[in-house]
């Protein structure tokens, strides 16, 4: 009897406790002593990747001047993404104030994942990037990690093979790649991805974008004269063995350290190769790269492509004033400051970058401010709601193209097909 | 009457577990997959029936990858089974360290799946790889060979790498099958004069048959289910992608969460009699009389 009444006890207590396992969050705030909805609206969530979390001494320091506390719940970048739509998906909140890629403002937006921010004139002025983040003129996130493509080449590689001035124009590049690889100086002197990934479709935007200006129409379908020449130049590189065969099936990040490594001379790639080519863990050449401004058709490119990080305040918020405040705070050219030293952001107000550069804290910047002036989003209409989509069919693409089964006109074919059927569906 | 309810009440939390994480979900992605619902387009979600089941079957890529995956299921199937069973039987031998032989066949099954794959990255990388290494040391080749740049090289490289992780499953599924036979069996047989052949084919094959129906059962939805070490080897590239991964893709890449219920479910399915096979399998009775 005894054991009966034991059994029926904890199978009783064990449905007890699934049942409130299943109970809403709500219910238990509710539960914990009926707190605030003031209180409530003081605490904020923030979920970012690891680089993007402020030291617990920065939050201190919000929290004393506003009063709003900020859990922090450090994701991995890749994941950020799929639980906001999940959480979304079930009409939830993953967090108050989340990271947003310049890659998923598109879909964000036609999501409605994603709070308007009201931003001044002044400060839209000071980051050149909050464009990438603006669509239908609402500013939807605040650019904190400055990214934008910046060439570096190697000039002791260029000099032993005979090449003294600085490669102006795409071509320019191609000629001292041959003459290095001619020279025996470097094998595969061009570093660039070509692996089935994002990093793959955006070398193909900021080399149509740089060289012509332009890499879509009006109406979302691909400038075909600009996107056919990129490609085409791409094709060179890779039948003439001008980059690793390794960098077809790697990833987008080892093409680029190539060049840290003294195996590739040229690269045109993130704004964080300006610290890597000087740390001596990372870098074999020190001293040997110069970042120097990305090339065009005919002279320096006009402008190049951004590629920032932001925060912004998500739709479903139930603390936005206070999530809005904390966005504020964090973009701040005060706090831009604080994070390069502790988080080694790159600023994304073109302010904080000039000072970090002439009070000697960036160091061997070479073109990096001149560039960042440059920047200017190449989409005429913002990021498309279909992005990932267009993005996977343009690595594919050009993965093919680079594994030989495709050659460039057939590459072109295959994305340019791809994206008009993503349009017409829209 | 209290003798009736009570087993079912022991039942209820086990019930209630199995229906909130696994039946519940289970309809409710087959409602998904009946609706046109993108994330990007909250405004126009909408009843369309069998749409996106017609349009998964009736597209290129869903039959690419259905290649892929048949691809991976065949040949995962076969060498997992054969190695399975040869090493099982091996390990069935007592010797001084049979303890650590077994512990030391069984590390690749406890692995991560992504850090397997990983791994093999290194192994059959074509920069660095050590078979390259190796290849290029011996002198059998003098450039690198690009294992990872073409679709059979490289969906030879997964499979590869999935019976790594499954043979010791397999294996130990053998043994226990193989330890279950009665020794007395082998006795009667040898003093019948059967040859070694004969006592293989007569007693522990069909003996051994459930065993290996449970073990090439679970093989074939580990093949099926194959994910990390696609994505660990090649990324998100068409290339090797099999059908889990397409519905990963079109759900959480290209949030269509329709469309993607559709193809867990088409995956689901092809799960499902592979299931039937296993529980049937089970079910069998051996008798050693």
């Amino acid at each position: 009897m005894k054991k009966r009444l034991l059994s029926s006890l904890l199978v009783s207590a064990l449905s007890i406790s699934l049942l409130a396992g299943c109970g809403s969050a709500g219910s238990d705030d509710a539960a914990e002593g009926g707190e605030s909805t003031e209180e409530s609206g003081n605490k904020i969530t923030f979920m970012a990747p690891d680089w993007a979390i402020p030291t617990e001494e920065q939050l201190a320091a919000f929290t004393e001047e506003t009063g709003i506390e900020v859990e922090c719940s450090e994701v991995g970048w890749d994941d950020i993404r799929e639980k906001i739509a999940t959480a979304a998906a079930a009409n939830q909140c993953a967090a108050d104030v989340v990271e947003v890629d310049w890659s998923w403002v598109g879909e964000f937006y036609a999501a409605d994942w994603l709070e308007p921010l009201e931003v001044s004139d002044e400060d839209k002025a000071d980051m050149p990037t909050i464009e990438t983040f603006t669509v239908d003129d609402k500013v939807l996130a605040m650019p904190y990690a400055n990214d934008y493509r910046l060439s570096y080449y190697n000039t002791e590689q260029f000099a032993a093979a005979g090449i003294t001035e600085e490669p102006q124009t795409w071509d320019d590049v191609l000629e001292a790649c041959r003459a290095l690889k001619e020279s025996g100086t470097v094998e595969h002197p061009f570093a660039i991805a070509l692996n089935a990934e994002e990093k793959t479709s955006t070398c193909l935007m900021w080399l149509a974008y740089t060289m012509n200006g332009v890499v879509w129409n009006e109406d979302g379908t691909f400038n075909e004269e600009s996107v056919m020449e990129a490609l085409q130049y791409m094709e060179t590189l890779i039948n003439e063995e001008l980059v690793a065969p390794e960098d077809k099936t790697s990833s987008g990040m080892d093409a680029y350290m190539r060049i840290c490594g003294g195996t590739a001379s040229f690269l045109t790639g993130p704004t964080s190769f300006v610290s890597r080519i000087q740390d001596e863990e990372l870098c074999s050449v020190v001293g040997q790269i110069t970042p120097i401004l990305t090339p065009g058709k005919d002279g320096k490119a006009q402008q190049t492509m951004p590629l920032p990080e932001a925060i912004g305040v998500s739709s479903m918020s139930e603390n936005k004033e206070a999530a809005k405040q904390f966005v504020e705070w964090y973009t701040s050219a005060d706090m831009q400051k604080q994070l390069n030293d502790t988080n080694s952001a790159i600023p994304t107000r073109n302010s904080v970058l000039e000072e970090l550069i002439n009070e000697g804290t960036i160091k061997n910047s070479g073109a990096m401010l001149e560039e960042a002036k440059l920047v200017a989003s190449p989409f005429p209409n913002g990021i498309p709601s279909y992005y990932a989509e267009m993005s996977s069919a343009m690595y594919n693409a050009i993965n093919k193209m680079a594994l030989g089964e495709l050659n460039a006109q057939e590459a072109y074919a295959e994305m340019s097909g791809a994206l008009e059927e993503l349009i017409s569906e829209e | 009457m209290k003798k009736k309810i009570f087993p079912y009440l022991l039942l209820t939390p086990m019930i209630l577990i199995m229906g909130v994480l696994v039946f519940y979900p289970i309809v409710a992605t087959f409602s998904y997959s009946l609706k046109k619902w993108k994330l990007t387009a909250p405004g126009d979600i909408r009843f369309i029936g069998l749409k996106n089941y017609l349009q998964i079957l009736g597209s290129d890529d869903f039959w690419y990858s259905m290649q892929n995956t048949l691809f991976i299921l065949v040949f995962v199937v076969a060498c997992t089974t054969l190695l399975g069973f040869f090493i099982g039987t091996f390990l069935n031998i007592r010797v001084r360290f049979s303890g650590i032989l077994l512990a030391l066949a069984v590390l690749p099954w406890a692995l991560p799946p992504f850090v397997n794959g990983i791994l093999w990255r290194f192994v059959f990388y074509s920069g660095y790889g050590f078979l390259n290494k190796l290849l290029t040391g011996i002198g059998l080749t003098e450039e690198p060979v690009e294992f990872l740049a073409s679709r059979w090289s490289l969906l030879l490289v997964v499979s590869i790498v999935v019976v790594w992780r499954s043979v010791p499953f397999m294996a130990l599924v053998c043994m226990a099958g193989r330890q279950s036979i009665p020794t007395g069996f082998y006795e009667a047989a040898r003093i019948d004069g059967g040859s070694r052949w004969q006592i293989f084919r007569r007693i522990t094959l069909p003996l051994m048959l459930p065993f290996l129906g449970v073990g090439v059962t679970s093989t074939s939805v580990t093949a099926i289910n194959v994910f990390d070490e696609i994505v660990a080897l090649s990324g998100y590239s068409d290339l090797a992608k099999n059908i889990l991964m397409d519905s990963y893709l079109t759900t959480f890449t290209f949030l269509n969460f329709g469309e993607g219920a559709a193809m867990t479910y088409i995956v689901l399915f092809f799960a499902l009699i592979l299931g039937i096979f296993y529980l049937r399998s089970l079910a069998k009775e051996v008798s050693y009389e």
